[in-house]
């Protein structure tokens, strides 16, 4: 292929250019309107702004980090306020140092009113956030705006002080907000909140802190609450408490979710809804709050249908896409057929011997002693010691309900009382949380599905690789286990497919050990087999030590070259393949499994 | 100082009940309710305009505006039941949100944004001890708030009803497979908080700030009193909103600190939250 | 006697089928074993079966009765009672609630008790506390106690010491003598297809395998070869 070094190239340029491009449209469009619109049109579209930036705000807290948050307008009273005290005490820097000072005092407020909620779920947040919407409302009402009672306006900034001019600059402000967004969902914060609405544990386990990825999210979220604020303060120029009730928020909230606000033009269309629905209702003299009795139904049936508008379209134009880039695939799949040479058939025949396990002189990867795990009166692990050598797969086998999965569990630090040493290349792991472990270089997959679907494979592959990688290191790893393109979205691809990229990416991430559980549910015999034959070569390919949990024993004959085998939570046997194998015990445990596979 | 403490305590009491109600909601059908004084709002002021308007006894229009604040309550549980049964508590929660905003723009427009003549079903003082009046209102809303505890706790430890109820709360598709109808009885749920909301509402309207905000807001407070029995146990709930209660009749007492009253519910959720998660606990499903 | 009858059910999960075109008859009185390797599709055909997850295709009949478009609860007062994977008690209720959730009649209850005696002096003790194997002998007697049709079991053995296991086992052949059509998912294939009339076997989301448990008992590479997704049958 020719042009493939300048396509990379060109495309990512482009990738770089369009959001700018849209930003500069938006900020011309918006500069026409302010000269076009009437009077009256240009002060609704200011609400419509700042809206927009607030609901913004809730579509990072909201949609992509999936926590419940109620004090959005408080927030940007917070904004306000200090915009409003910046003003009275005149201070240096104008309305626009005002503007991000407001911003960045709303997101410290945000990150000390989040902090206490982050370790437990979504509802905690809600209760804490409606609280101090309550709780802040009856106190601006008492303390004011500062140069409120002797009617200081807030000054406008150089140049924007008229109603057209403030517009202009209000969507200069949207435009950069914006871009800011999109920046950051498309980058590491971006991922972990996707991630960490999907999964909290899938999120720990690639090193990524839960509790960071929440309070990013919240600060960030607050924060463009505070600006939105701030704008509104320079529009009105004497704020006052009413414009930021906790009613306003709870309704804010709703058209949050019911437009999908974590996509940036569905944010910007629930701005102009938030104005324009009152509008209509007013001009047919109808009470404005029936406005909030129809976000309110509206909200309750978003909910309830787990859809809202911007998703809704956005699955119709890719259902559409994915069909073209489908029969691509097919026609590009009866190619490769027709050219068998160029495919690597899965030879079982001509496997070579699995490698001997390496001799024991050098450290092991991972060293467990003594470990274990307790629920009630059930020992679900009971003195479990092995090694894993470095550089070598080790299958892990056992009936089900053996203790397969909580072995990989208490390992990866989901367990905190498990008791034991757990020694990674000689490091001592004690009582480190998920996070750290991964960070040192222990990773693991799990049984069910924690492929956040919110993500691009490449996202996702980057994400839990947590380490610079380039476009073809992701494509080559990609390749390696016959996973789907980097471009394609997570949440059209199968769940086999997903747990499969789970694999590549947490392979890409060069960690000491990988614990793998059962990756191959949910693939056929075939994907199956072809797996197997991949993860014989990846600590040779890419240096890491693997377990690997696995029912199938032909396939663990094939690619393990040390086995241990669990049974009621005790090691049953441990050391090379065929020994193990031979074992009478083991044979007793898998009750004449054996002999049939 | 005692007779603020205590003029705390009626409200302590509604918070209790709210909590229990709240508490109850959360165990059996993994909810936090964010309507919850909403509707008992709502079916509140439908009993005033029915008093005041259409001249029904007090009586009466008390008991039908507690009966509709029940159907308005089954009815957010009906919608829960049907859309939201696989659902997670976030996105059930998430839900209650609508609601909330539904019914107190409803009111607005129905009823206005002003107090409302809430006429006292109850009132003069119970008793005095010590130099110190204890109002009926006080008292109603205490025993209101104990009863409702105990009575929960027998109906769901010694009823077969309750066993169903407590199978339903621990292994939903469990429960279901063994021919529990799951959603009748939840409903049910719904609908019983809804009504027992709207009583202490109603009891304790006509002494407090009685706007559609304040009284749909009781729900923080609640949440805060339901948070001490972290959402399960309904004997610290019912501690939790007394104290509260107490808590804010005594901040209210002293001047200087009385900014602090309105954070008084938020305060509290903050420090039981950073008490009950001292440890990181790692959610199975999640 | 009646039948439940499945008629080229498909079971989908997400973006496509876990398990497609199975079609077979329970009859009341006969244990039929389903075994297959992990991931390859059982608990979804329970689940679909029950009404834990929607069917994607095909039909579900009692006799004629389709029960395919009926909810979980309907089902079960249809006389469909399904053990889920793992020990499925309550918890925090004792051993006689468990049973009282099912039973009718204190009679009813001590009559499910009378086969597992080892559970009368745990009655009145949470479930919680119970060993894995009483607390399956307490999930066995709350079925036998609500009187079903068809009992599907999905992996009793999970998490079981062998003994306990092989003390459980014959009481499903009693069930079936009951006259209960009995749907056995195990992982310990050779003791499920001793105690089977007659067995399925699912690999890959398909049935490989469908005949007399016999001969699948008498012909190891049979099995094996129905274990790799081929088509044996």
């Amino acid at each position: 292929m020719p042009h493939a070094d300048s396509g990379p190239a060109r495309s990512r340029a482009l990738r770089l250019a369009w959001p700018l491009g849209v930003a500069v449209a938006g900020v011309v469009a918006g500069y026409l309107l302010s000269v076009g619109l009437s009077g009256y049109f240009v002060f609704l579209a200011v609400s419509a702004v700042t809206a927009a930036i607030a609901i913004l705000g809730l579509g990072i807290v909201t949609g992509s980090a999936g926590m419940i948050a109620l004090c959005q307008l408080t927030f940007a009273a917070v904004g306000a306020w200090v915009v409003s005290l910046f003003n009275v005490l005149e201070v240096p820097g104008g309305f626009v140092v005002w503007l991000i000072a407001g911003g960045l005092a709303a997101g410290v407020v945000g990150i000390l009113v989040g902090l206490p909620a982050l370790r437990l779920r979504g509802v905690n947040l809600a209760v804490v956030t409606l609280g101090f919407a309550a709780a802040f409302d009856v106190t601006l009402l008492q303390i004011q705006f500062p140069g409120s009672k002797d009617g200081i306006p807030v000054l406008r900034p150089e140049g924007f002080s008229t109603d057209r001019g403030y517009f202009f600059f209000s969507i200069i402000v949207l435009a950069v907000c914006g871009l800011v967004v999109f920046w950051l969902q498309r980058g590491r914060w971006g991922s972990s909140w996707k991630a960490v609405a999907f999964s909290e544990r899938g999120t720990a386990s690639v090193g990524q802190s839960v509790q960071q990825a929440k309070l990013t999210a919240f600060a960030v979220s607050a924060a463009l609450g505070g600006i939105s604020g701030g704008l509104l303060a320079g529009q009105v120029q004497l704020p006052f408490a009413s414009s930021f009730t906790p009613l306003q928020s709870l309704a804010l909230y709703v058209l949050a979710v019911m437009s999908g606000a974590y996509l940036i033009d569905m944010a910007i269309f629930g701005g102009i809804l938030w104005v324009l629905v009152p509008e209509l209702l007013k001009r047919w003299g109808v009470p404005q709050d029936w406005g909030f009795v129809i976000f309110g139904a509206l909200g309750v049936q978003a909910l309830t249908s787990g859809t809202n508008l911007g998703q809704g379209i956005r699955n119709l134009w890719w259902k559409r896409a994915d069909g073209r880039t489908a029969a691509a695939r097919e026609t590009a799949k009866a190619d490769a057929a027709a050219h068998p040479a160029a495919v690597e058939p899965p030879a079982e025949a001509s496997v070579p011997p699995v490698p001997a396990a390496p001799a024991a002189s050098g450290e092991p990867a991972l060293s467990v002693t003594g470990l274990t795990v307790q629920f009630g009166a059930l020992k679900a692990l009971d003195d479990v010691s092995l090694e894993v050598p470095a550089g070598s797969v080790m299958g892990l086998i056992g009936p089900n309900g053996a203790g397969k999965s909580t072995f990989v569990d208490a390992i990866s630090g989901f367990l905190p009382h498990a008791s034991g040493t757990v020694r990674l290349g000689g490091t001592a792991l004690g009582r480190m949380s998920p996070t750290k472990r991964a960070r040192l270089g222990l990773r693991r997959t799990f049984q069910q599905d924690r492929v956040p679907p919110a993500l691009t494979v490449d996202a996702y592959v980057r994400f839990v690789a947590r380490r610079r990688v380039t476009a073809d290191e992701v494509a080559e790893v990609l390749d390696f286990f016959g996973c789907p393109p980097a471009r394609t979205r997570l949440a059209g691809v199968d769940v086999g497919t997903r747990r499969l990229v789970e694999v590549a990416a947490n392979v890409l991430a060069k960690p000491r050990v990988l614990l793998l559980d059962e990756p191959a549910a949910g693939l056929s015999h075939e994907e199956h087999l072809e797996l197997g034959a991949r993860l014989r070569e990846v600590p040779a390919r890419y240096g890491m030590a693997i377990v690997l949990i696995e029912h199938d024993l032909d396939l663990v004959r094939t690619v393990c070259s040390t086995l241990t085998v669990l049974d009621f939570g005790r090691v049953l046997a441990s050391g090379p393949q065929d020994e193990v194998l031979a074992d009478p015990a083991v044979i007793k445990a898998y009750m004449g499994e054996t002999e049939m596979l | 100082m005692l007779q603020g403490a205590l003029a705390g305590l009626a409200a302590g009491g509604l918070y209790a009940v709210l909590a229990v109600c709240l508490t109850l909601m959360s165990r059996l059908v993994r909810v936090v309710n964010f309507s919850q004084a909403a509707t008992g709002m709502f079916g509140g002021f439908v009993a005033v305009w029915l008093v005041t308007e259409t001249g029904v006894p007090i009586w009466l229009g008390s008991v039908l505006g507690v009966l509709l604040a029940g159907v308005l309550s089954g009815v957010i549980g009906w919608i829960a039941a049907t859309w939201l049964s696989e659902a997670d508590t976030t996105t059930r929660s998430a839900m209650t949100v609508g609601p909330l905003l539904l019914l107190i723009s409803l009111s607005f427009i129905l009823f206005g944004n002003k107090p409302q003549p809430f006429a006292s079903i109850i009132s003069g003082p119970a008793f005095t001890v010590g130099g110190v009046v204890i109002s009926q209102v006080t008292l109603v809303t205490v025993s209101l708030a104990i009863v409702v505890a105990v009575a929960v706790r027998i109906l769901l430890t010694r009823t077969a009803i309750g066993t169903r109820l407590r199978a339903l709360s621990e292994r939903p598709t469990t429960a279901e497979l063994l021919g529990i109808p799951s959603k009748p009885l939840s409903i049910a749920v719904w609908v019983v908080t809804g009504v027992i909301s709207a009583i202490a509402i109603v009891v304790v309207a006509p002494t407090q700030s009685n706007d559609a905000i304040s009284l749909a807001m009781l729900i923080v407070p609640a949440a805060a009193a339901a948070l001490l029995g972290g959402f399960k146990r309904l004997d610290l709930a019912v501690v939790g909103g007394l104290v509260l209660g107490v808590l804010s009749g005594l901040v209210a007492q002293i001047d200087e600190v009385s900014l602090i009253r309105n954070f008084l519910p938020f305060l509290f959720i903050v420090v039981l939250l950073l008490w009950t998660q001292r440890k990181e606990v790692w959610d199975a499903a999640r | 006697m009646s039948a439940l009858i499945i008629d080229d059910v498909a079971v989908s999960r997400g973006a496509g089928p876990v398990i497609q075109g199975v079609s077979f008859t329970l009859e009341q009185g006969r244990v039929t074993a389903l075994v297959g390797p992990n991931g390859a599709g059982k608990t979804s055909l329970l689940d679909g079966i029950s009404g834990v997850a929607q069917i994607s295709a095909g039909t579900i009949r009692i006799d004629g009765t389709p029960i395919e478009k009926l909810s979980r609860v309907a089902r079960a007062k249809q006389g469909i009672v399904h053990i889920e994977q793992g020990r499925a008690v309550f918890p925090s209720l004792t051993v006689r609630e468990n049973l009282s959730l099912t039973a009718r009649t204190p009679a009813e209850i001590d009559a499910a008790l009378a086969r597992f005696p080892e559970l009368e002096k745990r009655i009145d003790a949470p479930t919680a506390l119970l060993s894995g194997g009483e607390q399956q002998m307490v999930v066995l007697a709350r079925a036998f106690a609500a009187r079903p049709r068809f009992l599907l079991i999905d992996e009793m053995s999970l998490g079981l010491a062998p003994v306990v296991f092989m003390r459980l086992l014959p009481i499903v052949s009693e069930i079936a003598e009951q006259g209960v059509g009995v749907l056995l998912v195990e992982q310990f294939t050779h003791l499920a297809l001793g105690l089977a009339e007659e067995a399925l076997v699912v690999a890959s989301g398909q049935v490989s395998f469908q005949g007399p448990a016999a001969t699948l008992r008498e012909d190891a590479s049979l099995l094996h070869r129905a274990y790799l997704g081929g088509a044996a049958a």
